[in-house]
C-alpha cells in the first residue's frame, strides 16, 4: 500500500497547506475567479444539538399562538407562564404581506435579536434544512426523491450543515468559500483565512484553508519555548531556544509514518501561526465594545478581536466558527433553553456592536445554525430530533426585517409528521448559503462547487437577504 | 560551558522537594541481565522460574514488553518492563483476566465524605475523576481497567453538562464500574446493566420517559433508541465482518425504527424519590439512588406493539421484559461484532485497522472464544464474549508483529490522557490527584483538552471514523480519530501541562491554593508533605545516567518509547542538553538534563504517536 508518486505529490501539497508555512507555495496565480475587494467575513454561530425553532420563533397572532399553546401543552405548562403571549417579543415584518394575517415573535430572551430584526439589520430563515432537491411532504413519504442521508441524527446532520453530506464529508462550504478568495491571487493567508474557537471545525475546512483556533485570550503559546525565548541573551541561550524551536516545529523529523508526520506538521503550524497571529494582537488596539459573560459572549469577542487585526493577518476574506452547545432539550427543555437563548441575544448584539466599533458592520454577516430542528410534538418536558428550523442572519448588510421561508403553522399532522412534527424543509441550507456566497465575491461557478446541490434548486428565486457582490459576476 | 538557564531556573524553583539521594552507580536503570526475582504485585501463580519457551514473544525484549503494555495497560512501569521481560504474555493476560476488579465507587465515596461542602465544592465534585486517576495509575487490574477507559468512550456517559451527574459523583463512579466489572464479560449483559444505570439514563433522558398520550400529542423521548443503535451497538450502514460497509445496501433504519423502539425505552425510573436528588437537598440520598440500578414502572410503560428492526414485541409486554427483547434483538444484529471490534482495536492498539485484522477479532467477538498463541482458548464460547475480543485485539499478528502491516499506515494517537498516565506510570509519580486541582478540570483545552466521562457530547472527544482533513493520514484515507482533537490549541495545551509535570511545578513549593480550598470546603486529611510531593516524579535512574546521553536515551527509548526513538529526536535532545556540565557531584542540572530529556521526547512525534 505505498504512496504513488501522483499521492505523494497530492498529499505534499495538502500538507504544505496544513502547516501554512509553505503557503506561499499555494499561491499560485489562477484566473481571477472572484472578487476580493475590501474587507468581508462570515461568522457561522453553530448551536449544537438542534435548536428548537418553536420555542425561538414564535406564532404571535391570538389565533396561532393558541394553536401553539394546545400543540405543546405539557411544555407550556412547565414554563409556567414564562411562554405567556405577552412577554414575547414581537417583530415587526418588512415583509408582512407575504404572511397575511400571521405575525411573529422571538422568545421573551431575546429583546436584542428583536431589535436588530425591527433596525433591519437581521431577518430570519424560515423552515430551513438540508434537502437534495426541492421535496414535499408527499414525495417525502413516497420516497419519490433523494433525501438527505441519516436525517435525525446529530453528527451526521451536523455534518450535513456544513458540508452537504454526512459525517466523513471532507470540505465544508465556509472552507470552499474561502478557497475561492484563496483562488482570487490577491496572496491572502491561508492559515488564517478561516478560524474558530473551537476544534477541527469540518465547516472551515477546504482544500487550501485550514480552521485556526483562537480564544479571547488569543491562540496558546509553548511556555516552555517562551522561557528559553525570553533567555536568549543569556549565555548558550540563543543555541538553546533554536534547538527548542526547532524541535516543537518538528523541521528535522524524518519518519515517513503517515500518523507521525501529521503530528510533526500540527506541532509545525501551531508553533509558526501562533507566533505571527501572536505578534499581529501586539500591533492592534483592543474592542472596547464589552461582552456578555459566557462562552459565546467570550468567543465572538475573540472573534471581533480577531477581525481587528485582519489587516496585519493579510486577509481580505475570512470565515468564522464559533459554538455553543446543550440546544439537544430532549428534556427539562423550560429550564434550559431559556438561559441559552439569552446568551445568543446578548453576544450576537454585543458583536454587531463591535463591528459597528470596527466600522466593519457592512462587511461582516452572522448567522445561525444547527443540527436540525425539533419535533413539534413533545415527549413530556422536551422535544426530539427534527429536521428543519428557523434561523437567524445578522450585519449591516442583510435586508433585514423580513421572514424568508416560511414559519409553517404549529399543527401537528399537516405538515411532514409521522406523528410528531418534524417539519420538511421549505427552504434548502444550501439556498440560505448561496446569497451569503455570491456577498462573499463568488462566481457562480464557485457556488455550485461549493454547493453541490444549488443547481437542483435553479428554478426557485434566489433568497435576497444579501446583495451580491457588484464586481463577482 | 554554563548551565542552560532558562530551563535550570526552572528546575531550581522546584529543586527543595526533590530528593536526590539516589544518585548512585549506574545499575538503577540497566535492567536487561538476568530476570529478576517476581515481585508480590501480580496475581496469584506467578510462573516459576524455569519456564518452557514462552509461548507468546510479546516479552521476548524490554522493548516489546513495554510495548505491549502501553497497548494493554494505562502504560509500562520500570518494574513491569523488568519483571515481565522474558516471561510468557500469555500466562499475563490470563493473570489480568483472573484478577478482582478495582472499583472506583469505594474510593469516590472516601473522597467525597472528607469534604463538608458537597454541592458545588471542587473535591466533592472531583473525587469521581479522582477514583479515575488512582485506579487508572495504581490499579494491579491494569488491563480492565484500561478496556474499561476504551469502553467509555464507546458507551459514552458525560457530566459536561453538569447537572445531576455532576452534583452527585457516585453516579459516574458506578457506571465506571459497570464497565470495569463487565470488560471481561459479555456485551448483551454489558447492555443491559448500561440500559438500566442511573447515568445513562439520565444522560440520555429517558429516565422517566412515558408512553406516548395522544390526547396531548406526547411522544415517547427518541433519544436513547437513536445513540443505542448509532453508537452503542450496530451504527448506521450494514457492515461486513470485515468492518467494510455492504455497498448499495443503504442505512440500517429509519425514523419509524427509531420511534418504535423509543416506545421500549418507556418505563425506566431511578430507584429513589425524584424530588430529593433534583431538590439537591441530601447529597447522600442522591449519591445512592444514582448508584443502584434503574427499576421499571409499568404504569408509564408504552402496553402497545413495538417494531424495529423487524422486530415486533407483542402488545402487553411489561417495561423488563420489552427491555430484554430490544436488548436480545440489538445485541445479536450482525453488525455488532464489527462495529465494536474496530472501535476496541481503536482505543488500544490502531488507528486503521485493516479489514482483516477487525474480521478476526469480530470472530472471536461472534465465536465468543479466542485461541492465545500456544493454543490456550479464552473466552466462555457465546457471542459476545468480551475476554474473548480483548485478547484477540492484542495478540493479533497485526497488533504484535510490527512488520506484519504497512510501517507508513501503522500505530494510533496516544490521547492526550493516556500520554499522562503514560509518562505518570513510567516514571513513579507519586500518585494524589485529591491536591492537583488540574487533574480535576483537564477537559479545558488549557491542560489536556480530554476528561474521562467528561466529552463534549455523546459522540465522545473523536469519532471513529474521523479523517482529518488536509493531512497525510488523511490524503491516504486512513481514519485516524484522535486528529479530532489535536489542534493549534491543543497541542500547546498538552506541551504545557507536561511541561509542569516534568518540571515537577504543578503543585511544587506552592500548595497555599490546594490547601486554601482543602479548608475552604471543609475536606479533612490535609497533608503539605504529601501536597508537595504530589505527582512528583522519580527521576533517579536518569539522573545516574544524565552524564552518559546515548545510554539517557537508550533508557528513556525502552520506557517511552520502546525501541523507536528516532535518530532526529535523539539528535536533538542530544543537541538541547550536551552543553550542560553535570561534572559536579549531585549538581542539579542532572536532574535539568534528565527532565529535558523527557519533555523531548514526550513532546516529539516519537511518543505521541504509538507504534
Amino acid at each position: 500500500m505505498r504512496l504513488s508518486r501522483r499521492n505523494f505529490l497530492k498529499t505534499a501539497t495538502a500538507s504544505a497547506a496544513a502547516t501554512g508555512v509553505s503557503s506561499a507555495l499555494l499561491n499560485f496565480t489562477a484566473a481571477r475567479a472572484a472578487n476580493t475587494a475590501g474587507y468581508k467575513a462570515l461568522v457561522c454561530v453553530f448551536l449544537f444539538g438542534g435548536m428548537d425553532q418553536n420555542d425561538t420563533v414564535f406564532s404571535f397572532d391570538q389565533p396561532t399562538y393558541d394553536q401553539l399553546v394546545q400543540t405543546r401543552q405539557s411544555l407550556f405548562d412547565q414554563y409556567q407562564g414564562a411562554r405567556d403571549r405577552q412577554f414575547l417579543q414581537p417583530l415587526t415584518l418588512s415583509n408582512q404581506a407575504s404572511f397575511g394575517a400571521r405575525e411573529f415573535a422571538l422568545a421573551p430572551e431575546m429583546p436584542g435579536l428583536r431589535g436588530l430584526f425591527n433596525q433591519g439589520k437581521a431577518a430570519i430563515i424560515g423552515n430551513v434544512g438540508p434537502l437534495i432537491q426541492p421535496t414535499t411532504e408527499q414525495q417525502f413519504f413516497d420516497n419519490s426523491v433523494p433525501l438527505p442521508a441519516r436525517l435525525f441524527s446529530h453528527n451526521d446532520q451536523q455534518s450535513t450543515w456544513q458540508a452537504s453530506a454526512p459525517e466523513g464529508a471532507q470540505l465544508g462550504w465556509g472552507g470552499l468559500f474561502a478557497d475561492a478568495a484563496m483562488a482570487s491571487g490577491l496572496g491572502q493567508a491561508a492559515q488564517f483565512s478561516t478560524i474558530t474557537t473551537g476544534g477541527n471545525e469540518l465547516f472551515l475546512t477546504g482544500n487550501q484553508v485550514f480552521p485556526f483556533q483562537v480564544s479571547s485570550s488569543g491562540p496558546a503559546e509553548f511556555f516552555a519555548l517562551k522561557d528559553a525565548a525570553m533567555r536568549r541573551n543569556e549565555p548558550g541561550g540563543e543555541e538553546y531556544y533554536q534547538v527548542l524551536r526547532r524541535h516543537f516545529t518538528g523541521l528535522d523529523f524524518q519518519s515517513s509514518n503517515l500518523i507521525a508526520r501529521d503530528i510533526k506538521s500540527a506541532f509545525e503550524a501551531t508553533v509558526v501561526n501562533n507566533e505571527t497571529y501572536n505578534a499581529a494582537r501586539g500591533t492592534v488596539d483592543r474592542v472596547s465594545t464589552s461582552f456578555p459573560a459566557g462562552k459565546l459572549g467570550s468567543d465572538l469577542k475573540a472573534i471581533a478581536e480577531t477581525i481587528a487585526i485582519r489587516g496585519v493577518l493579510n486577509v481580505s476574506r475570512q470565515v468564522f466558527f464559533v459554538g455553543i452547545g446543550g440546544f439537544d432539550t430532549h428534556s427539562a427543555q423550560a429550564q434550559d433553553l431559556p438561559g441559552l437563548q439569552g446568551q445568543i441575544d446578548g453576544a450576537i448584539v454585543a458583536f454587531q456592536a463591535a463591528m459597528e466599533e470596527l466600522g466593519v458592520d457592512q462587511d461582516v454577516t452572522l448567522f445561525t445554525a444547527s443540527d436540525f430542528g425539533r419535533t413539534l410534538a413533545v415527549n413530556g418536558d422536551g422535544t426530539d430530533h427534527g429536521w428543519a428550523s428557523n434561523h437567524f442572519v445578522v450585519g449591516g448588510a442583510v435586508n433585514g426585517g423580513r421572514i424568508l421561508g416560511d414559519i409553517p403553522e404549529p399543527v401537528l399532522g399537516t405538515e411532514f409528521q409521522p406523528e410528531a412534527g418534524r417539519f420538511v424543509p421549505s427552504v434548502s441550507v444550501e439556498e440560505m448559503a448561496a446569497p451569503m456566497g455570491r456577498w462573499f465575491g463568488l462566481t457562480d461557478a464557485e457556488l455550485n462547487a461549493a454547493l453541490p446541490n444549488l443547481a437542483n434548486f435553479a428554478g426557485r428565486p434566489a433568497l435576497n437577504f444579501l446583495d451580491p457582490d457588484p464586481l463577482s459576476t | 560551558m554554563a548551565t542552560r538557564t532558562g530551563f535550570a531556573r526552572i528546575a531550581l524553583t522546584v529543586m527543595a522537594c526533590i530528593s536526590l539521594a539516589a544518585c548512585g552507580g549506574g545499575g538503577g536503570g540497566d535492567t536487561g541481565g538476568g530476570t529478576p526475582p517476581p515481585t508480590g504485585g501480580g496475581g496469584g501463580g506467578q510462573t516459576p522460574p524455569p519456564a518452557p519457551q514462552p509461548a507468546s514473544d510479546a516479552f521476548e525484549t524490554e522493548d516489546k514488553t513495554a510495548r505491549f503494555l502501553a497497548q494493554a495497560t494505562f502504560g509500562p512501569t520500570p518494574q513491569d518492563i523488568a519483571t515481565l521481560t522474558g516471561t510468557d504474555a500469555v500466562d499475563w493476560i490470563l493473570a489480568e483476566f483472573d484478577k478482582p476488579v478495582t472499583l472506583s465507587l469505594p474510593i469516590t465515596q472516601d473522597l467525597r465524605q472528607r469534604a463538608t461542602q458537597t454541592f458545588d465544592g471542587q473535591f466533592y465534585t472531583a473525587s469521581n475523576t479522582n477514583a479515575f486517576w488512582t485506579t487508572a495509575l495504581t490499579a494491579d487490574d491494569q488491563l480492565r481497567q484500561r478496556v474499561a477507559f476504551a469502553l467509555s468512550e464507546i458507551f459514552v456517559v458525560s457530566n459536561a453538562p453538569m447537572g445531576v451527574l455532576f452534583d452527585y459523583p457516585d453516579g459516574i463512579a458506578s457506571y465506571h464500574d459497570i464497565l470495569k466489572r463487565n470488560a471481561f464479560g459479555n456485551y448483551r449483559e454489558l447492555i443491559e446493566e448500561i440500559t438500566y444505570s442511573p447515568p445513562m439514563g439520565f444522560y440520555l433522558t429517558y429516565a422517566y420517559n412515558q408512553k406516548a398520550d395522544p390526547s396531548t400529542g406526547r411522544m415517547p423521548d427518541e433519544n436513547y433508541a437513536r445513540e443505542i443503535l448509532q453508537l452503542f451497538s450496530i451504527g448506521v450502514v450494514p457492515l461486513n465482518r470485515d468492518g467494510s460497509v455492504q455497498q448499495g445496501a443503504g442505512e440500517l433504519y429509519d425514523n419509524t425504527d427509531i420511534t418504535g423502539l423509543a416506545r421500549v425505552f418507556t418505563g425506566l425510573v431511578f430507584d429513589g424519590e425524584i424530588e430529593r436528588f433534583f431538590g439537591r437537598d441530601d447529597a447522600a440520598y442522591g449519591n445512592q439512588v444514582l448508584a443502584r440500578p434503574m427499576v421499571t414502572w409499568d404504569a408509564i410503560h408504552e402496553a402497545g406493539e413495538k417494531n424495529f428492526l423487524g422486530t415486533t414485541i407483542p402488545a402487553g409486554t411489561n417495561a423488563a421484559a420489552s427491555v430484554d427483547a430490544a436488548l436480545d434483538t440489538i445485541a445479536n444484529h450482525p453488525n455488532v461484532a464489527p462495529f465494536l471490534a474496530r472501535q476496541l482495536i481503536q482505543r488500544l492498539v490502531s488507528s486503521d485497522p485493516e479489514p482483516d485484522y477487525i474480521d478476526r477479532v469480530a470472530a472471536a467477538f461472534e465465536q465468543g472464544s479466542y485461541a492465545l498463541p500456544g493454543g490456550t482458548q479464552v473466552g466462555t464460547g457465546k457471542r459476545g464474549d468480551l475476554k474473548a475480543t480483548v485478547a484477540a485485539v492484542l495478540f493479533d499478528r497485526d497488533a504484535r508483529d510490527t512488520t506484519s502491516i504497512d510501517p507508513n499506515r501503522s500505530g494510533k494517537i496516544r490521547e492526550p490522557i493516556i500520554r499522562f498516565t503514560n509518562w505518570a506510570r513510567a516514571f513513579g509519580a507519586n500518585v494524589a490527584p485529591e491536591y492537583v486541582q488540574i487533574l480535576w478540570f483537564i477537559d479545558r483545552t488549557g491542560p489536556l483538552g480530554q476528561h474521562p466521562f467528561r466529552s463534549p457530547s455523546v459522540f465522545n472527544f473523536f469519532r471513529p471514523g474521523y479523517i482529518a482533513p488536509g493531512t497525510q493520514s488523511g490524503a491516504a484515507g486512513l481514519t485516524v480519530p484522535e486528529l479530532q482533537i489535536t489542534n493549534s490549541a491543543t497541542i500547546p495545551g498538552y506541551a504545557n501541562f507536561m511541561t509542569a509535570f516534568v518540571f515537577g511545578g504543578q503543585v511544587g513549593n506552592d500548595t497555599s491554593g490546594i490547601a486554601d480550598l482543602f479548608a475552604r470546603e471543609g475536606v479533612t486529611g490535609y497533608n503539605d508533605a504529601e501536597a508537595r510531593a504530589a505527582f512528583q516524579a522519580d527521576l533517579s535512574a536518569e539522573v545516574a545516567l544524565a552524564d552518559d546521553i546515548p545510554a539517557l536515551l537508550d533508557h528513556l527509548d525502552t520506557k517511552l518509547t520502546y525501541g523507536q526513538l528516532t535518530p532526529e529526536t535523539r539528535a536533538l535532545i542530544t543537541e538541547a542538553i550536551q552543553g550542560i556540565d553535570v561534572s559536579g557531584p549531585g549538581t542539579d542540572e542532572e536532574l535539568l538534563v534528565a527532565r529535558i530529556a523527557v519533555l523531548m521526547i514526550l513532546t516529539s512525534p516519537d511518543f505521541v504517536v504509538q507504534r
